[in-house]
């Protein structure tokens, strides 16, 4: 599914550059649920960012079920964003102006799916994560947990192959993360292929695999012991 | 994305900041409403210029006088009676050519009747009048050339006048006292014949045979004389022919004959409203930039603001022409609520300035249409550049904005 070869990001240039990703090769296979975990700075977000097509890489290898996606122009990588993937953030990244529907919608908008399709099914996803009865409220009347939920109905909204997840759990409190892991266990049920930066080892027991990084590149591989 | 996905999603942005929306347009409004009242001004005006050619007569109509602005007045013998003849004789240009002896302030009023005298403009002339001014008679006829020499005690009345004096509308026929010398109402003129005179005097008028003026007022003076030219463009070869031929039969006068054609006349009023539109017109095209500024202005803070939802946006698929066209339309909603406040205050003002002025208030579908697209005109210029920098962010450094 996901092929990296000699990825490398570097910031800046000169005395002021920073190697945030170091010749990273890997591979994450269909299906695979992986955890990233490192100490801050460690390159975890950029490298999450890049397989995202949210940035692009300075140097290296990138192939998307075989695809070179370094060769793709914007809106070819605006497309994939849209088709490929679904994010999910620490800090849910929701819309306060507009309720939840409209922001469960949003990727289907900009896929131009007509409104009637949209509708039915972000009600569908939002009664999937448990929030069917607040369709109208906007997400500043929502708990943490509550729009983490928003935030996964709308990543789901494409039909993902892939979820992206930077700290998915990062401003949530332990009872309510395992919730937010319950719902990404039952995404991996159904095949979805799953990468989760997490700093919390609780957390990271729920992927299969856990790649750790340090100065931009993987030091060390795990298979996780769930 | 459709349009209506991104009209809704405008709308719902702008809801978010009702105030901040509705201050960052009120200079649009202002700027709008001058374009409005510009248009209004300038279409009113041109609208009364053709109503006047209409009710005043003949395009080619010109008047001779004395050099007012040299502070001259005409004296007894500055135009004779007989020289009206001579030139309409001579003159190949001139049509007709009536002389004019006006009294103001003169007190019209019925027989027996204990009604107050109603002061009026007492107009001395010839029927050639008829041709240089547009009197279209309501009842009766106008006096004719036979009531001339004969200082026929006749009288036409305006219909403004005729319906004071005579209340139920039966003039026709009847005697009224012209400062106590009795004349026969024989015609009533339509009621209004002009409204740009009606508005700036308050006079009603009489027209009576020039003869029998003269005599009521105890004068020999004409004040001047009004003329019809063959053509249109005959009238300047008219006014030169008429000035010669007085010139040359009253060597003596100290005086200047001066000629000016309808044409002019109109012309220097349509200076003047040219003068106010320039005015306004650049009030409206301060207002619109100054307010373009400040639209720019928040939608910079907005750009700003929302760089994380950029960011989120475009992490979902949008494309960076999609985040453009998103800011460029929220540029224009703000610009378009301004030009609909814009629309009302100008409606408003045109509305008050034709009232006033006795103007047809002239807003039309097309008025307004062109206020709104000059608002979005106003929207796509000054939302370019906050939306063009929006469209530029990086996704994962929108992303990582705090
Ligand atoms: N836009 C940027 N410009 C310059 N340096 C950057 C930029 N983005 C990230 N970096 C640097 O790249 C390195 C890796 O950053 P990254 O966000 O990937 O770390 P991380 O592992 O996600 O850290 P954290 O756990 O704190 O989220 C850091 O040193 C960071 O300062
Ligand atoms: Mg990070």
């Amino acid at each position: 599914m996901i092929r990296v070869e000699g990825l490398t990001k570097i910031y800046g240039h000169g005395p002021a550059a920073v190697t945030a990703l170091n010749n990273v090769s890997l591979e994450i296979k269909t299906g695979e649920f992986v955890a990233v975990m490192g100490p801050s700075g460690s390159g975890k977000s950029t490298f999450l960012n890049v397989l995202g097509c949210l940035e692009r890489a300075t140097a290296g290898r990138y192939y998307l079920n075989e695809r070179e996606v370094s060769a793709l122009d914007e809106d070819e990588l605006a497309g994939l964003r849209n088709q490929q993937f679904g994010f999910v953030f620490q800090t849910f990244n929701l819309l306060p102006r507009h309720n939840i529907l409209r922001n469960v919608e949003l990727p289907l908008i900009y896929a131009g799916t007509p409104g009637k399709e949209r509708r039915e099914r972000a009600t569908a996803l939002l009664a999937r994560v448990g929030l069917g009865h607040r369709l109208k409220h906007k997400p500043p009347a929502l708990s943490g947990g509550e729009q983490q939920r928003v935030a996964i109905a709308r990543a789901l909204i494409n039909n993902p192959a892939v979820i992206l997840a930077d700290e998915p759990t990062g401003n949530l409190d332990s009872k309510t993360s395992y919730e937010i892991m319950g719902l990404f266990l039952e995404l991996h049920a159904e095949g979805r292929t799953i990468v989760m930066v997490t700093h919390e080892p609780d957390i990271a027991r729920y992927a299969e695999r856990v790649l750790h990084f340090l100065d931009g590149a993987v030091v060390r591989e795990e298979v996780s012991s769930a | 994305m459709k349009a209506a996905d991104l009209i809704r999603l405008t709308g719902e942005n702008l809801l978010a900041h009702r105030l901040r929306a509705i201050l960052t347009t009120l200079g649009i409004a202002i700027g709008i409403a001058a374009v409005i009242a510009v248009v209004a001004i300038g279409q009113g005006g041109e609208a009364v210029l053709l109503s006047e050619i209409e009710k005043l007569g003949s395009s080619r109509s010109f008047n001779i006088s004395v050099d007012w602005m040299r502070g001259e007045a005409p004296t007894v013998d500055t135009f004779k009676l007989e020289d009206v003849a001579i030139i309409k004789e001579l003159s190949p240009a001139v049509d007709k050519l009536a002389p004019v002896t006006s009294g103001m302030m003169i007190a019209i009023r019925r027989p027996q009747s204990q009604a107050k005298p109603v002061l009026s403009q007492l107009i001395g002339t010839t029927p050639d009048l008829t041709a240089v001014m547009n009197l279209p008679l309501a009842s009766g006829r106008f006096f004719s050339q036979a009531d001339v020499a004969a200082h026929s005690r006749v009288v036409v009345l305006d219909g403004a006048l005729a319906e004071m004096l005579f209340p139920k509308g039966d003039a026709l026929g009847k005697k009224v006292f012209i400062q106590d010398v009795p004349a026969t109402v024989i015609g009533v003129t339509e009621k209004q014949t002009s409204q740009l005179l009606g508005a700036m005097s308050m006079n009603r008028y009489a027209f009576a045979p020039i003869t029998f003026v003269q005599e009521l007022l105890n004068t020999r003076v004409i004040h001047e004389l009004d003329g019809v030219a063959v053509t249109d463009e005959a009238v300047p070869q008219a006014i030169a022919d008429c000035i010669k031929i007085l010139e040359k039969r009253h060597p003596g006068t100290s005086v200047h004959y001066t000629g000016m054609s309808m044409k002019e006349g109109l012309a220097l009023i349509e200076k003047a409203t040219g003068v106010m539109t320039l005015i306004i017109g650049a009030v409206a095209a301060i207002a619109l930039l100054v307010g373009g500024v400040g639209v720019m202005n928040i939608m910079l803070v907005a750009v700003t603001e929302r760089t994380r939802e950029i960011g989120l946006l475009m992490a979902v698929g949008a494309r960076r022409r999609d985040i453009l066209q998103q800011f460029l339309a929220e540029a224009v909603a703000l610009c378009l609520v301004g030009g609909f406040f814009g629309v009302l205050l100008g409606a408003g003002g045109a509305w008050a300035i034709a009232h006033f002025a006795k103007w047809p208030p002239l807003i039309s579908v097309w008025t307004v249409l062109l206020a709104f697209g000059f608002a979005s005109f106003v929207g796509l210029v000054f939302g370019l550049y906050p939306a063009s920098r929006a469209a530029s962010f990086s996704p994962a450094e929108a992303l990582r904005y705090h």
